[in-house]
């Protein structure tokens, strides 16, 4: 029933589209083309998935920097404004969204974006509203390589973050190298993750790099984003005589995989890139059940940069949980296209992108700039993938990379000798 | 010995979603499309009450499953009585309902997944294999409840009157069963056993808004394998679902479960459209 419904409501927006798209193509032209007189405020649209925490972050932290730059006089002498779009986790209704922001709000700059599906399907119509957008959430390099292949379409995407998730990969086969086997001396491994566009990129990648480093993939399984039992996973992961166990997912149920996992009290410690257990409340959300658990994050309340403890103590008074990353790349955005429309000295596209490409934001956990395909670049003193580990009381600790190491890891409590 | 344990876990939730859903319908000729919202909303009533009121596990539980039969009497009484002549109508109604209650448990609690506490936190072993106590609890409640609601049936004069009418709903009520009121007392039954399902199944599968589609798919599927209206066929059909999913996760894949229900319904409507143990078609 539900199928039949939403191809309906599909078939009746496509026709709709194919009517209005040329008439709002006409209605955005003025905005572009005409520069807004001077006392405008600057608009900046958010299209973000607002029933999620990755979008209330998002909003809450456009707020934070948005008063910031008000507070020191805005843009240009402008004040700055922002208005929320609500994209979900569907292309269609991100589309929508999109349009609503660029057509009747007329903003001036898009900030926001988390399913790498979405961004993608509304990247046509950002280039066709040839408006700049700096992506906070979508991790898929197909993005970022939209802009190398045609750039004069695409070249008002930029990736703030977060790191792709090739530069994911690399960073994960690291972790497994330097630390699952040269300090845990764990080599079988397991790679587990959810069927979708972004971890079918990723998983051969990981696989291939893990066996390169010495480590044995004794398993490699997908499974559907709809996963509700993972006991028989669980179960053959077990049998397959892996010590460690990778997992990679976003939309998929993480919270279930964890309960599961602690419930079962499976004798094997895992971690990877989780991104639902990024929240800040993730462990209190499932009674704690993720002790142990190591996931990738860009920041914790940690002093990465002079801007990491204000930032996430700021947050704090401003939302009951500590932020996730969509979080510190939307308050970074805001930050660094204030800064570059101020060196562009106008408000004109061509001109912002051209000072967006010279970028050198100090941001929240490190530095920011872009490399020819605007993509967000990662190295020393830039943004980095921190493993993060849960702990006592939801406690997180980062334990990998070394140098940024400031605690130890901790066995799941039913492995402790 | 895996498969035998998990199996048996995941025909036991099966069961409890499609007898009542079977109930209902062979009763009062209702095809409920909300069966899945009663199950969502157990679990989310349990997790009220334990999460934002501080209640204990036991009662917050006892609560959501009497609120939720009781929300079920409303609905049946409110918005399908008035419709109960045309299939559609009810379809139509049970549909909408469904779907303004997942939006309200939207609006509510935001799409996050969230945490229902577990009766049972240990995990036990059998024959080797580490399984969550909750799992097992889960079975034998089913059976419990289950068995329960057989006896109820078989012996008592209520039950007689529901399977009187289950028989003939004329004859039955001129014979002064007051039909109505059965309809109410069997949508209870049939909510309050969804309502179970979900505080049960609610610590180790997902609690969010749209938690009521899984429920509503398969308990589709099992009454529609097993004969729609038959809660013997829907028993046998849980656990040949159950026991057909957790093969496949274990021999093929997990990414492949997903299917096997749905194509088990199209090969029964297709080849059996009165299902294994159903007297003729129900459609």
């Amino acid at each position: 029933m539900a199928i039949s419904f939403s191809r309906l409501h599909s078939a009746c927006s496509h026709s709709l589209v194919a009517v209005l798209s040329p008439l709002l193509l006409l209605l955005q032209m003025p905005a572009t083309l005409a520069q807004a007189p001077d006392n405008k405020p600057v608009r900046i649209g958010v299209p973000t998935a607002v029933q999620l925490q990755v979008g209330r972050d998002t909003i809450t932290a456009i707020k934070m920097a948005v008063d910031e730059v008000n507070k020191k006089g805005g843009i240009l002498g402008r004040k700055v404004e922002y208005v929320v779009a609500d994209e979900t986790e569907n292309p269609e209704t991100g589309i929508s969204a999109i349009r609503k922001l660029l057509a009747n709000e007329k903003v001036d700059v898009l900030i926001g974006g988390y399913t790498s599906g979405v961004t993608l399907a509304q990247m046509p119509h950002i280039s066709a509203a040839k408006t700049i957008y700096l992506g906070v959430g979508a991790a898929s390099p197909s993005v970022t390589n939209k802009v190398k292949t045609d750039f004069d379409n695409y070249k008002y995407v930029f990736r703030v973050g977060p790191i792709n998730s090739t530069h994911q990969a690399r960073a994960l086969v690291d972790y497994v190298a330097n630390f699952v086997i040269g300090e845990l001396g764990y080599r079988n491994i397991a790679i587990i993750g959810e069927n979708a566009k972004w971890v079918q990129d990723l998983v051969p990648l990981l696989s291939k790099g893990a066996k390169e480093v010495g480590a044995e993939v004794k398993l490699t399984e997908l499974f559907d984003t709809q996963t509700s039992d993972f006991s028989p996973l669980l179960a053959k992961v077990k049998s397959s005589g892996a010590h460690y166990m990778i997992v990679i997912v976003s939309h998929g149920s993480s919270d279930i995989l964890a309960k599961q996992w602690h419930d079962a009290q499976v004798p094997i410690p895992y971690g990877g890139v989780d991104v639902k257990s990024m929240d800040g409340d993730f462990f209190k959300r499932i009674g704690g059940k993720s002790i142990s658990q190591v996931t990738v994050n860009f920041a914790v309340r940690t002093p990465l940069t002079k801007k990491t403890l204000p930032f996430f103590d700021e947050f704090k008074k401003q939302s009951p949980n500590y932020p996730v990353y969509t979080a510190f790349f939307a308050y970074d955005a805001v930050l660094l296209y204030a800064d570059a429309v101020k060196r562009a000295g106008s408000l004109d596209t061509d001109k912002i992108i051209k000072e967006l490409e010279k970028t050198r934001h100090e941001g929240v956990a490190g530095e920011i700039s872009f490399d020819e395909q605007h993509d967000l670049q990662t190295g020393k003193g830039k943004y980095n993938m921190l493993f993060v580990q849960w702990q006592d009381k939801g406690e997180r600790v980062v334990i990998y990379p070394k140098e940024l190491r400031n605690g130890n890891f901790i066995l799941p409590p039913w492995m402790k000798k | 010995m895996e498969i035998l344990i998990h199996g048996a876990v995941s025909s036991a939730i099966y069961a409890m979603l499609a007898v009542g859903f079977t109930l209902i319908f062979g009763v009062a000729r209702v095809l409920n499309l909300a069966h899945g919202s009663f199950y969502a909303l157990g679990a989310y009533g349990t997790y009220m009450a334990t999460a934002l009121l501080g209640w204990s596990l036991l009662p917050a539980a006892l609560m959501a499953i009497v609120l939720v039969a009781l929300l079920g009497v409303v609905i049946e009484k409110i918005f399908i009585r008035p419709l109960r002549h045309s299939q559609l109508g009810v379809l139509m109604i049970t549909l909408s309902i469904s779907l303004v209650i997942e939006q309200a448990l939207f609006l509510i609690f935001g799409s996050e997944y969230r945490n229902v506490p577990a009766f049972i936190q240990s995990k036990v072993s059998i024959g080797g294999i580490d399984i969550a106590g909750q799992r097992l609890l889960v079975v034998a409640v089913a059976v419990l409840a289950i068995g329960a609601l057989y006896l109820f049936i078989q012996w008592s004069r209520l039950g007689s009157a529901i399977l009187a009418i289950s028989q003939d709903a004329e004859a039955a009520k001129y014979m002064g069963i007051p039909s109505d009121r059965i309809f109410a007392l069997v949508m209870a039954i049939s909510a309050g056993l969804a309502a179970l399902a979900g505080v049960l199944a609610g610590p180790f599968l997902s609690v969010q808004p749209t938690m009521h589609l899984l429920p509503i798919m398969k308990a589709f599927a099992i009454v529609i394998v097993g004969g729609l209206g038959s809660i013997p066929g829907s028993i046998v059909a849980a656990m040949m679902l159950g026991y057909a999913e957790t093969i496949v996760a274990y021999t093929i894949s997990t990414s492949w479960t997903e299917i096997v229900s749905v194509l088990a319904t199209l090969l029964m409507l297709v080849f059996r459209p009165a299902g294994i143990f159903g007297k003729r078609a129900a459609f």
